[in-house]
């Protein structure tokens, strides 16, 4: 008998089981999601371009153990709040507590079973999809990833199986300490602000020395390596919850209490909002915080690598082409690209090496890009004249500066070495004059195709010459064959972001619909005593909006310190940090309208 | 001369339909209201006073008819209008309080005048002078969770009475409250009708608190079917509406 009661109030109450279900299936989905990469070692080790990147998902599949934990606690509580005020109502007609419990147990247990199934088939579908947008994309193949992975599935279950159990023997403890009124009168109750100063401003100063450590750790990554990536996350993660807990109710009571502010229009109404849920709310910002990061973090670190691709290339050396014996085909390309920088050099092959011509260079000193990365004008230390070839090179200095750069920058053939020679010997050498166009463009990338234009004629010609193989790699090169590499890092990153993110959302979404229902009442009120429709939907507005905000700026920063992680892999880990954190922005603002049309549309019901 | 502030004209309001059972709730009900008159609206539980009390606010649309207030056809008022008439002239005690249970009293009752830009000390004395009215001055800084039925039940009139309505429309206001505390909201009531010529309409079932009252209109089973003026004291008023209760008992039977 109990047990219909029971289900026909689960029935009635369908809206917010689906909202529930919805929640943990997207939790599930996004754990799994996570778990066929975290898992895959051989795709990840292949993939990637830090040997620590295996440790990197070790930090963030227990990152995500710990959110998802705090998460479902948290729609544990939203399903006990549907159900208190009937189970209150059966246990004064008389029913058992034990028996409750039982029932209690076998919802948990069927509402559990139901979102891993779905949650893994969910899971499966979306990682799917990533993966197959995330090549279409990049163009590149991305072998050895399976979205469906079996450890990935057994880890999955065993996982939430273990939180279902924890959650259940929690209601238990709940249930066996709660009195029959509290549950009857539960709508009524409200949870207020807990006046204990003392215990707050101990939470407070642990929260800011944690964040400290946290990001102290971050900062100097470079030194504690591995140790700093397990502090950090610690450290971070402890201190934003703690600060969350106990700055926020304070703030918000500060500015209530700021009185002339409040009396305009609707204003109380929403800070009481904002108020009245701040204990719930704060460790459910903390949360969204640092999802926020991960996610962000993941994506920026991710695009970095990808950022990193024309720096990268810079860094190789200062000439964006490099063409030898132009042809008419090669000049066409040239005449289409401005260059800042360009210079003809000849020379003279003959035998193992490779005749350049002094007053060529030393008329048009050429530039190279130096160790640290900055430019050098090659302006004097060439080697002093001499009477014949045999003295030249005799004289010959592998390690000097010019050899080095005339190696690197302009050799066709590694065998043959360079030398240079006055006029009078270069024309006793018999031999074609040959030339070397260099060349540096006034923006790299906006030539992207005519560089790659260049390098195919490259190829053809090196293949119709027989013996050249030794072609110096051109920076275009440099730069394609770095993107490749990127490829793998780049999908991990987005990925990673993206779970995080996606379980961000989810979260909002949950926190946001759950509190709808309680919320209809209030507004239906407001609506009666005369505030208008738009005045509620701005309120609503203004309240998701600080919401969304307080997670967001401390994520953010948690994003911009955390970036120094990567400080000892790329060159430049801040490199056009803020088109990621605008990809980041504008999707978050996306998803803060769409929080707030749903919401409005769940406590502002069209009046027919 | 006065004239009518209020005029229902042949309402029918049909809860349900097509897939529900239908249920008419209000059944072809006409009558009008003049300038400053305290009505009272008696009648059984389910009669629809609730429902015609709502219609007349608007909080609900009616199947059918018309209802005038002040020479504007509220039933097909824009949305818009209708809440700036609701905010700005019309006070509402609802039955079931509707207090904003994560606001202090002072904040509910003070609701109206935020909702008028008002600000600072204007606000502090209307609301003070409101509470002070019901008798609930200590109650201000409390949530409505820490505060009883009656005492609920007050803070709502407080906030239908802070912003000086041109009409008060309230159902059953003294539903939870002793009989002093009934006296002292009825008599406020009174007042403010004496006074500023507010035009208030109550619902109510106990005689006593309709005794106040200057007219009363019966309902049942959602048809007008009798109308009192009351012509002598409050007392003589009482009795006659104990007298009609007890004909309508009978009639029962
Ligand atoms: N939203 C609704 N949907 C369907 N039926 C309704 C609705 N609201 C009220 N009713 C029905 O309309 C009838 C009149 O309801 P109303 O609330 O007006 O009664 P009332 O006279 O105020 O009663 P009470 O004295 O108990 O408050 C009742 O039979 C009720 O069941
Ligand atoms: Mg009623």
């Amino acid at each position: 008998m109990l047990v219909k009661l029971a289900w026909n109030g689960m029935k009635s109450k369908r809206k917010d089981y689906i909202i529930l279900l919805t929640g943990l299936v997207m939790s599930i989905a996004i754990f799994y999601m996570f778990q066929t990469l975290a898992l895959n070692k051989d795709f990840t080790s292949d993939n990637a371009m830090i040997s620590s990147m295996q440790l990197v998902f070790h930090v963030g599949s227990f990152l995500l153990a710990v959110i998802t934990f705090f998460y479902l606690l948290y729609t544990n509580t939203f399903l006990l709040s549907l159900r208190q005020r009937e189970y209150g109502m059966f246990l004064l007609l008389g029913a058992k507590k034990s028996h409750l419990k039982r029932l209690m147990f076998l919802e948990n247990l069927l509402i559990g079973t139901a979102a891993l199934v779905v949650g893994i088939a969910a899971g499966t579908v979306l990682s799917g999809i990533t993966a197959g947008m995330v090549m279409g994309q990049l163009g590149e193949d991305l072998e050895g990833y399976h979205s469906f992975y079996l450890p990935s599935l057994v880890v999955t279950l065993l996982f939430f199986l273990l939180l279902f159990v924890v959650t259940a023997v929690w209601n238990h403890i709940k249930l066996s300490k709660v009195q029959v009124l509290e549950l009857v009168h539960a709508d009524t109750t409200s949870d207020r602000m807990p006046s204990r100063p003392k215990v707050n401003i101990v939470m407070m100063a642990a929260g800011i020395i944690s964040l400290t450590g946290g990001w102290l750790s971050l900062i100097f990554m470079e030194q504690l390596r591995e140790k700093g990536i397990l502090s950090a996350a610690i450290l971070t993660t402890l201190g934003t919850y703690l600060l969350f807990s106990s700055l926020l109710p304070v703030l918000l009571k500060a500015v209530k209490e700021k009185g002339a502010w409040k009396e305009k229009g609707i204003r109380a109404f929403t800070l009481s909002q904002l108020t009245f849920r701040v204990q719930n709310l704060k460790k459910f910002l903390a949360t969204a915080a640092m999802l926020i990061a991960l996610g962000a973090g993941a994506i920026s670190g991710g695009m970095a690598f990808k950022n990193n691709a024309p720096v990268f290339a810079e860094q190789a050396g200062f000439y964006d082409a490099v063409v030898h014996n132009a042809g008419p085909e090669e000049e066409e390309i040239l005449d289409d690209i401005t260059f800042t920088d360009a210079q003809q050099y000849r020379y003279k092959k003959a035998g193992d090496y490779t005749f350049y011509l002094k007053e060529d260079l030393e008329n048009q000193p050429p530039k190279m890009r130096t160790s640290s990365g900055g430019v050098k004008i090659l302006d004097n230390g060439l080697p002093e004249d001499r009477e014949s070839l045999a003295d030249v090179k005799a004289a010959r200095d592998p390690g000097s500066e010019w050899t080095r750069f005339l190696q690197s920058s302009f050799a066709r053939d590694y065998s043959k070495k360079p030398l240079i020679v006055n006029r009078s010997l270069y024309e006793s050498i018999d031999a074609e004059e040959e030339v070397v166009f260099a060349g540096k463009s006034d923006d790299f990338m906006a030539y992207h195709d005519e560089f790659a234009a260049l390098d195919q004629i490259k190829e053809q010609k090196m293949e119709a010459a027989e013996g050249e193989h030794y072609y110096s790699q051109s920076k275009y090169g440099m730069y394609e064959s770095y993107q490749t590499l990127a490829t793998g890092t780049v999908f991990m990153g987005f990925f990673l972001g993206t779970a995080f993110l996606a379980m961000m959302a989810s979260c909002l979404m949950f926190k946001v619909l759950s509190g709808a229902a309680g919320d209809v009442p209030r507004y239906r009120m407001l609506q009666n005593i005369g505030v208008s429709r738009d005045l509620l939907k701005r309120s609503v507005a203004a309240e998701l909006f600080i919401i969304f905000l307080i997670p967001a700026v401390l994520g953010l920063a948690h994003v911009l310190i955390g970036m120094n992680m990567f400080s000892f892999i790329l060159l430049e880990p801040y490199y056009r940090i803020w088109v990621s954190l605008l990809v980041f922005i504008v999707l978050y603002f996306l998803y803060y309208g769409l929080t707030v049309k749903m919401y409005q549309g769940m406590v502002l019901p069209q009046r027919k | 001369m006065t004239s009518p502030v209020v005029e229902v004209n042949n309402v029918n309001k049909v809860y349900g339909g097509r897939a529900e059972a239908s249920y008419q709730a209000l059944d072809n009900v006409s009558f009008s209201i003049q300038e400053g008159e305290f009505v009272g609206v008696m009648g059984a539980s389910g009669s629809g006073k609730t429902t015609l009390l709502q219609a007349i606010a608007a909080l609900d649309r009616v199947s059918s008819g018309q209802i005038t207030i002040a020479g504007t056809n509220v039933t097909d008022m824009k949305e818009k209008e209708l809440t700036d008439f609701r905010a700005r002239r019309l006070g509402f005690i609802f039955q079931d309080f509707n207090l904003l249970e994560n606001m202090t009293v002072y904040e509910n009752i003070a609701l109206p005048l935020f909702l008028q830009n008002q600000k600072g000390k204007s606000v502090r004395e209307s609301v003070y002078r409101a509470a002070e009215m019901l008798g609930m001055e200590d109650t201000l800084s409390k949530y409505p969770a820490m505060i009883s039925g009656g005492q609920k039940q007050r803070a709502a009139a407080a906030r239908a009475l802070v912003h000086h309505p041109s009409m008060i429309l309230a159902d059953e206001p003294t539903g939870a409250l002793d009989s002093g505390n009934a006296k002292g909201l009825l008599e406020t009531l009174q007042h403010l009708n004496e006074t500023y010529d507010v035009t208030t309409m109550m619902v109510t079932h106990d005689a006593f608190s309709a005794s106040y009252c200057e007219r009363i209109l019966f309902l049942e089973d959602g048809r007008l079917y009798k109308e009192m003026q009351r012509t002598g004291s409050r007392e003589e008023f009482f009795k006659q509406i104990l007298d009609e209760q007890a004909e309508a008992g009978k009639n029962k039977l």
